[in-house]
């Protein structure tokens, strides 16, 4: 049966009289790693933040576990994690602080929450500075705690802008494990990305986005078939579709394909 | 690599009240607060408590002054100066609490991760609010609490009148700082984000020098030099002072005059006025200022990673079909075409174009200009209002001592503007005359139009006569370009680069050496000078010496030189200022180009922009541990 975890119905944003986003709809599935893909300034973060009810949607609806993200905030925001493509902290809090602070935030039970943090402080290599202030941990650091903070409560949707960007590639190959396994547990991973290699090897599914719309989705294998180059890369297919406008016409079918 | 992750969530966890989530986020405010006192340094200690010393002796001295004159004063004059102090201190209040709402709000680092947690927004912004509300806290005692007791003190008032201070005061701070969020939304808007650390800077800057005004009061409020009179000050005011009543501030003076004269309902009906007031700015505050950062009218990205706010693209039409040259790698540079088509202009116009777009983009730049412009305007209003001597004499100081000091320091900034880009002029053909050259053009462009303009503007003040201010003018390119060089030299050899702190961009020592050279090379241009105008009083007094004779004395020596030097003051008017113009120009050029050159022979070896941080990083020892 269909889990659908993360919907968008017509979303779209408009900052004054330019439209970011334009009528976006989306379905990402439990148990689902969606790769959400387009070049700079197509509305890939814009989407994510009204996703996670940061930003308040010009029209549209987005719903996480049912829940529409506008009306019912709260119950939405409790099951989902997001991770910014900027980590910003509490500088002068410690990354165990910070993860107490998180996972209060989160109404997680005192007894569980101290262990959980110590846990993921471990996992991801910040045992021993774990005391020390967030002001003097490097970008790197600072995306591992931000990632720490997101798992600690145990999210069914998790949003992850960027998230390989300043990462090392143990931690990075991290991330890919963790995610997978969330995936696998039968969470829905969102995930936007310029390395295009990662969103091949890693995502179920792919959407890409240009000026606000998007212009084609599936598994990397089936927009190969769709677009007829079965040798292509997915960062083919990326350029190809993103690239001129002599593409108008494949995007166009792609999209008559999609509605059939 | 293995790990045990626990399954989702299968359901939300159970609500909580907004009340609830107003305790926990205030817990960790307060937590970051704790944490930031702890790990202040000794420096930042000791500097505040200079500072605390220094602001209390000021309060207490203009307290004791205002306390004296209100004794004699009669009850409704008094009542007017409370009025007074009330709008000074709402003022205050609107003025440092835009400042902490545009941190708490603009520049905080959480906003977007409370928005992102299951908490309900109200209870944020309840806490924003309350931080702001923190922030104006000290401005609140000084000058609405503190105000008020007196005031109780001064009429010898029964003690249940210092319970309306409560009601007063809380009205007057809640009045203030709703009142700085409203206009901190304007501000916000205004300012894009990436931008913000800038805003707060101008915000700061400004904040200072209010503060330094403040330290004037007691000088404009004494007329011609003598003692303050705040009584004879305040008489010649009193419509102004009824005025205040149809204000807040001046609510409050009536709900405390009500209080000191036992009028019950008068202290509270003013009091209740001023509370509802308040509550309710502070109620619209709050509703637009979450309703703007909700509807996106308000960016939440800040701070210098932060984007820009995006300008309405024009629609792009279809590109022109471009064919793919054949040669992707460009053609290969011939050695001799490349040396011939290199110039030095064209370099050194691109390094002074990039300094003055750097000078023109980044607010925190205008600091150096802002703030000598305001304290100047300062100093022109005084001798307007009150001239006289004292006033005129402290006007030509300021602007010779601004004429040194200002040209050197906007130099003294060039080098270190190169920050973390320090590699770029150095690895550019570039180095020693074309970098050196851009940079004083950069650093004297500006300077030469502001010096011009304040001292034309001094000048017709004072009202000097036309050829002493063309002849100042032109003065002051010369000064300009003379001080320019030496703060070159200072910052090539001392620039520093704080990525924190942008505006540190000089080591202190080095900055102090190049005002101690600075003024000595005025005192030589000054000496120069005494050929072409030399001072009746002066060429008096040399006239009567007697003649002097060589001796190898010290003292003797010494007196021989100056006897020496000063005797083409006495010769007749052509050969006086021919060796004036020769004297000047020749210290001027010495002065001028032996700066230069030793700035330029920095440069080819090579500069080095010291980068300082405020927190030093550890480095990560821990690796991934498998399981």
């Amino acid at each position: 049966m269909k889990n659908t975890l993360i919907k968008t119905e017509q979303l779209t944003k408009r900052f004054g009289t330019t439209p970011v986003v334009k009528g976006l709809n989306l379905e990402v599935n439990g148990g689902e790693i969606y790769g959400f893909l387009g070049p700079n300034g197509s509305g890939k973060t814009t989407t994510i933040r009204m996703l996670t009810g940061l930003l308040e949607p010009s029209s549209g609806q987005a719903f996480i576990c049912g829940y529409d993200v506008g009306k019912e905030a709260s119950r939405a925001k409790a099951l989902m994690a997001y991770v910014p493509d900027q980590p910003k902290l509490y500088g002068k809090l410690t990354a165990r602080e910070f993860l107490s602070f998180i996972s209060n935030l989160y109404r997680m039970p005192q007894e569980t929450s101290g262990e959980r943090a110590g846990y993921l402080l471990h996992m991801f290599g910040l045992e021993e500075r774990a005391d020390d202030l967030l002001e003097t941990y490097s970008h790197g650091m600072r995306q591992k705690v931000v990632l720490a903070a997101a798992l600690i409560h145990q999210p069914r949707v998790i949003l992850l802008d960027e998230p390989t960007v300043g990462l090392d590639p143990h931690s990075a190959r991290l991330l890919k494990d963790v995610l997978q396994e969330m995936a696998r547990q039968g969470a829905a991973v969102f995930l936007s990305t310029h390395i295009l290699e990662i969103a091949e090897r890693m995502c179920h599914r792919v959407g890409i986005l240009k000026e606000g719309q998007l212009i084609a989705q599936g598994s990397p294998e089936e927009l190969r078939r769709k677009i007829g180059h079965k040798e292509e890369s997915l960062e083919d297919i990326f350029l190809e579709l993103t690239g001129s406008p002599e593409n108008t016409e494949l995007i166009r079918s792609l999209e008559e394909g999609e509605s059939q | 690599m293995s790990f045990e992750l626990p399954p989702p969530l299968a359901q939300e966890p159970p609500p909580r009240s907004s009340w609830e989530d107003f305790k926990l986020l205030s817990a960790n405010q307060l937590r970051v607060t704790w944490n930031k006192i702890r790990h202040w340094p000794p420096v930042a200690w000791i500097m505040l408590i200079l500072f605390g010393i220094g602001l209390l002796s000021v309060l207490i001295g203009l307290g004791f002054l205002a306390f004296g004159a209100l004794k004699t004063m009669p009850p409704q004059m008094a009542r007017g100066f409370l009025s007074m102090l009330f709008m000074v201190g709402t003022a205050g209040l609107l003025f440092f609490g835009i400042t902490a709402a545009f941190a708490a709000l603009y520049m905080s680092d959480d906003l977007e991760l409370l928005f992102m947690a299951p908490v309900s927004v109200t209870a944020v912004f309840a806490v924003k609010s309350l931080v702001v509300a923190g922030g104006n806290f000290f401005t609140a005692v000084v000058f609405i609490f503190l105000p008020g007791v007196f005031y109780g003190l001064l009429f010898s008032a029964s003690p249940l009148f210092y319970l309306w201070t409560i009601p007063v005061g809380l009205g007057l701070w809640t009045v203030g700082t709703a009142l700085a969020e409203l206009l901190n939304l304007l501000v916000m808007r205004i300012v894009p984000p990436h931008r913000s650390r800038e805003a707060v800077g101008v915000l700061g800057g400004v904040a200072g020098i209010v503060i330094a005004l403040l330290f004037q009061i007691p000088n404009l409020i004494s007329s011609g030099g003598g003692h303050p009179d705040i009584g004879s000050w305040l008489a010649g005011r009193q419509q102004l002072l009824q005025v205040m009543d149809f204000f807040p501030w001046g609510w409050g003076s009536l709900a405390l005059a009500g209080g000191a004269s036992g009028n019950f309902l008068a202290a509270l009906g003013w009091s209740i006025l001023l509370l509802l007031l308040g509550a309710a700015l502070f109620a619209l505050a709050f509703f637009l200022v979450k309703r703007s950062f909700q509807r996106g009218w308000i960016s939440l990205t800040q701070g210098e990673g932060g984007r820009g706010r995006k300008k309405p693209r024009a629609k792009l039409s279809p590109a022109p079909h471009t064919t793919q040259p054949e040669r992707v790698l460009l053609p290969a540079v011939e050695e001799k075409n490349a040396a011939t088509a290199t110039s030095s202009w064209p370099g050194m116009w691109s390094v002074a174009k990039k300094d003055l777009l750097y000078l023109r983009r980044d607010t925190r730049e205008w600091f150096g200009y802002l703030t000598p412009l305001i304290i100047m305007a300062f100093f022109v209003g005084q001798f307007l209002f009150l001239s006289g001597d004292a006033t005129r004499t402290t006007m030509v100081t300021v602007i010779i001592i601004y004429s040194i000091m200002f040209s050197g320091n906007m130099a003294l900034q060039s080098f270190g503007r190169e920050g973390e880009s320090e590699w770029i002029l150095n690895s550019v053909p570039l180095a020693g005359w074309p970098v050196v050259w851009g940079k004083l053009i950069a650093a004297v462009l500006p300077s030469i139009i502001l010096m011009e303009a304040l001292l034309a503007g001094t000048a017709l003040a004072v009202g000097l006569p036309q050829n002493i201010i063309l002849g100042s003018a032109l003065g002051a390119v010369f000064i300009t370009l003379g001080a320019s060089a030496i703060g070159l030299y200072y910052s090539v050899n001392n620039c520093r680069y704080n990525p924190d702190s942008p505006q540190q961009r000089i080591s202190p020592g080095a900055s102090l050496l190049m005002y101690l050279i600075n003024m000595l090379f005025i005192a030589l241009m000054a000496f120069s000078l005494l050929y072409i105008f030399p001072p009746a009083e002066l060429t008096a007094i040399l006239q009567e010496l007697p003649p002097l004779s060589f001796r190898w004395k010290f003292p003797d020596f010494l007196l021989f030189i100056l006897y020496t030097l000063s005797r083409p003051l006495l010769w007749p008017p052509l050969p006086r200022i021919l060796t004036g113009l020769a004297v000047t120009i020749g210290i001027w050029a010495s002065v001028f180009f032996s700066f230069m050159a030793a700035t330029v022979r920095q440069t080819r070896k090579g500069f080095r922009v010291e980068i300082v941080a405020a927190a030093k990083k550890k480095p990560l020892r821990s690796g991934f541990r498998k399981k």
